[in-house]
């Protein structure tokens, strides 16, 4: 005991008044910039069939600057607010293939997936900022940078690193090695590839009721909504439109038909089929590798399959893509019904035909999976034309803001209304199976939950593990209102490679020049120098003094 | 460049210590030994006055200024007075002078304090990307320092070793020496109590110890007097 005590007593002393130099540091932070450190996200990279894209480098360690104007910027961060973002000179700048030190995008604070509640002011300068940053996105996908690229929200604190930068520059002293200023760091070892990424599929199933002595299949009809999503920062991509409107819905629609078939009396004659799909971005893989797993007479008993997609901001239209000829006995079915029940909520349903070309890897709609396979299917969209690879997947812009609930819920209701027409045969006799305020109403909170749930949490898939919370929940979900549940995990298709670290912490430094120290040494040394002479005069006599400085010539004509 | 900057703190923060024991006669007199026995005294001193913090007084969550903790504080920061007493009185010397003598033993202390108390941070700290004026006060306040300790070890040099010093000039000798012995807990007091900020106390610091060195010498020139 005694010995332990004796060790470690003068250890203390050195670390008691670091204690109190740390509490010093504490009570000067506003007089001295302490390190500011910011959450920042990367730009996605990823390979399609090797081809590079994206930001290939995630290591920073640069000074900042604030324009694309000025000199050395191979070793220089810019940072660039998009809300004063030229596009046309960052695109010039990327196309060139100029090299940079990296690049680091100031989101304005309300593009953040974390702030669900704040009000944000719909004006003409939001739209606006959302097609700036929609634009930005498509052009940096794209794009193949050899530097590092990361996105962040504004803050006080990075607002006035970037003010004192901008001062420094507009002061014709640009910060590099010399100078001082700022540096930016970002300490992430080199990307990795992604071994196999896995995308999961969660299928639910809600049997219909079987007359006994019944030898013959019920039909089945499937929902579908895919919930992965893409985005230029994977960390950032919560889709709540693309497509977590769709699986908002698909829950929704999920929830109100197992009220009517927990009870016999109700219960349907067909049987229900919901499958939230992964790999949507990328055409669709996941529904694709869904369908193959099926067993022949599932197949065979599906009489037609609806897919969910993008359903959080419809004007006053819906559309309906189909695959196959708009004559079609059963897409005229399907049609028919959703319009009858849209036009009574006063929403207009347009028929879209899109031939599907077999020969292109391209799946533009989820439908097109399962009409590949000769199964009736049809897509229902707010958007109107199919979308390209990689786009209305989930973007910057595409968060809680972008989605109304009450679009939600209307489709919710279109959709499930004609589910259910279909399912009992009331096609046209005027009933009203979820009316509002009714038992069987949509319920807005259980959408609204779902929406903000959705819109705060990521789901690129390749960075999903098999066991994420996000999944277990959905799945939870579905098992809550289906009988039965079963996931499904696959691989994504090779042609897609992605590389890790998508997010990281960005330290800021206040860095000096070597000026500086030069000058405080100077400085010290002249001091140094005055205390001297200073002593030796009051102690000694101004005689020694200079007997000092005389000495050695002396000493050298001793020595001759 | 930040070695060379910790180069420069390192300057600032020990380079007076040295220029003190170059520039005086101390030097002359070779009177190294008994600032290191000093440097010994003051580790020992500030053991015992670790311990004895560490067992009197709370650990403070709150960065507030609590009276009767800083009080039994400076009651602790005269533990330094008694080791510096030991110094100068128990410590046998070489015939070296009383004017030598209290100069070596308060250059030792205040080495010894700057050795302790500031190349810890100052390694870690002055080295790292992000550059603070904080390692340069943290030098001048060392600067401070040294005065105090030096100012501190004439008085107790008066009022231990001279023997036959003005009877008037006593009582203030004594009170100077309260004054730079409860020095540090002043300085907590303006730093926490008055929310002061670094800069502006060290400024205090450098004004105040300046003002004691006059005082001490003129104290130290006034006791001389008599005895030529």
């Amino acid at each position: 005991m005694a010995n332990c005590q004796r060790r470690l007593a003068p250890l203390d002393p050195i670390y008691y008044p670091l204690l109190t130099l740390l509490f010093i540091l504490f009570t000067c932070v506003d007089l001295y910039d302490a390190v500011t450190v910011v959450d920042v996200y990367r730009l996605v990279q990823f390979d399609i069939s090797s081809v590079p894209f994206g930001s290939r480098l995630a290591t920073l360690n640069h000074h900042a600057a604030s324009s694309l104007f000025g000199s050395d910027l191979s070793r220089s961060v810019i940072i660039l607010p998009v809300r004063e973002l030229d596009l046309d000179l960052i695109k010039e700048y990327i196309g060139q293939g100029k090299l940079l030190g990296g690049l680091l995008f100031l989101l304005p604070p309300h593009f953040s997936p974390e702030k669900v509640d704040a009000a944000v002011g719909i004006d003409e300068d939001f739209d606006l900022l959302r097609n700036k940053v929609s634009e930005l996105e498509r052009l940096l996908i794209h794009a193949n940078i050899p530097y590092p690229v990361y996105f962040a929200f504004e803050n006080d604190d990075i607002n006035a690193v970037l003010a004192e930068v901008k001062r420094n520059d507009a002061s014709g002293q640009p910060a590099t090695a010399t100078t001082g200023g700022y540096k930016l760091l970002v300490a992430a070892s080199d990307p990795k590839k992604i071994a196999s990424p896995t995308i999961t599929n969660i299928q639910g199933w809600l049997p219909g009721l079987k007359l006994e002595g019944d030898s013959t299949q019920l039909p089945t009809i499937a929902i579908v909504a895919s919930y992965d999503t893409f985005g230029a920062a994977p960390a950032l991509s919560v889709g709540s439109d693309s497509n977590g409107s769709g699986v908002v819905a698909l829950l929704e629609i999920a929830r109100l038909f197992s009220i009517l078939y927990s009870n016999p009396k109700t219960r349907g004659r067909y049987n229900l089929l919901f499958g939230l799909t992964s790999g949507g971005p990328y055409n669709y893989n996941g529904t694709q590798k869904w369908l193959r797993s099926f067993d022949q007479r599932l197949r065979e008993s599906i009489d037609y399959a609806i897919c969910l997609n993008s359903l959080g901001s419809l004007g006053n239209e819906l559309h309906l893509h189909i695959s196959k000829p708009p004559e079609n006995k059963y897409i005229q079915q399907i049609f028919q019904g959703l319009s009858s029940v849209a036009e009574e909520s006063g929403l207009q349903v347009g028929l879209k035909h899109k031939k599907i070309n077999i020969s292109s890897p391209r799946v533009a709609w989820e439908h097109e999976q399962f009409s590949r396979l000769r199964l009736t299917a049809a897509t229902i969209s707010e958007l109107s034309t199919a979308p390209e690879l990689l786009e209305s997947t989930g973007s910057l812009t595409d968060n809680r803001h972008s989605v109304s609930e009450a679009s939600v819920i209307q489709s919710v209701k279109v959709v499930a209304e004609s589910v259910a027409r279909h399912i009992y045969s009331q096609e046209g006799k005027g009933t009203n199976i979820f009316a509002d305020n009714s038992s069987l109403a949509v319920n807005p909170s259980y959408v609204r939950s779902w929406l903000n749930l959705l819109s705060t949490t990521s789901r690129v898939a390749p960075f999903l593990s098999k066991n994420d919370p996000l999944i277990m929940a959905l799945q939870k979900e579905l098992a809550d209102h289906t009988t039965e549940v079963s996931i499904q995990h696959e691989t994504l298709d090779g042609t897609f490679t992605f590389y890790d670290s998508i997010s990281g912490r960005l330290h800021v430094y206040q860095v000096v020049s070597v000026t500086f120290d030069l000058l405080l040494l100077l400085v010290l040394g002249s001091y140094l120098i005055t205390l001297f002479s200073f002593l030796v005069i009051t102690t000694r006599g101004l005689d020694d003094l200079i007997s000092l400085f005389r000495r050695p010539p002396s000493r050298k004509v001793k020595a001759t | 460049m930040t070695v060379f900057h910790f180069f420069n703190c390192a300057i600032l923060t020990f380079g007076p210590h040295a220029v003190y024991y170059s520039a005086t006669p101390l030097s002359e007199y070779d009177t190294l030994w008994t600032s290191i026995r000093a440097a010994v005294v003051y580790l020992v001193t500030a053991l015992v006055k670790l311990v004895c913090l560490a067992t009197f007084l709370n650990v403070s969550d709150s960065d507030t200024f609590d009276p009767y903790q800083e009080l039994l504080k400076a009651l602790f920061g005269f533990i330094d007075v008694a080791g510096l007493y030991f110094a100068l009185t128990q410590l046998t010397h070489r015939n070296i002078s009383q004017n030598h003598k209290f100069q070596a033993v308060g250059l030792g202390w205040a080495f010894a304090d700057s050795v302790l108390h500031r190349l810890a941070p100052l390694w870690v700290g002055a080295r790292g990307l992000e550059f603070t004026w904080d390692y340069i006060f943290q030098g001048l306040e060392a600067n401070a320092n040294l005065v105090f300790s030096i100012s501190l070890a004439a008085l107790g040099s008066l009022m231990w070793l001279r023997k036959n010093k003005p009877k008037t000039l006593i009582p203030i000798i004594y009170a100077c020496a309260g004054i730079v012995a409860t020095m540090p807990s002043i300085t907590s007091y303006l730093r926490r109590g008055l929310g002061w900020h670094l800069p502006k106390v060290v400024g205090f610091e450098l004004f105040s110890s300046l003002l004691i060195a006059f005082i001490s010498w003129q104290l130290f020139v006034a006791c001389q007097r008599p005895s030529n």
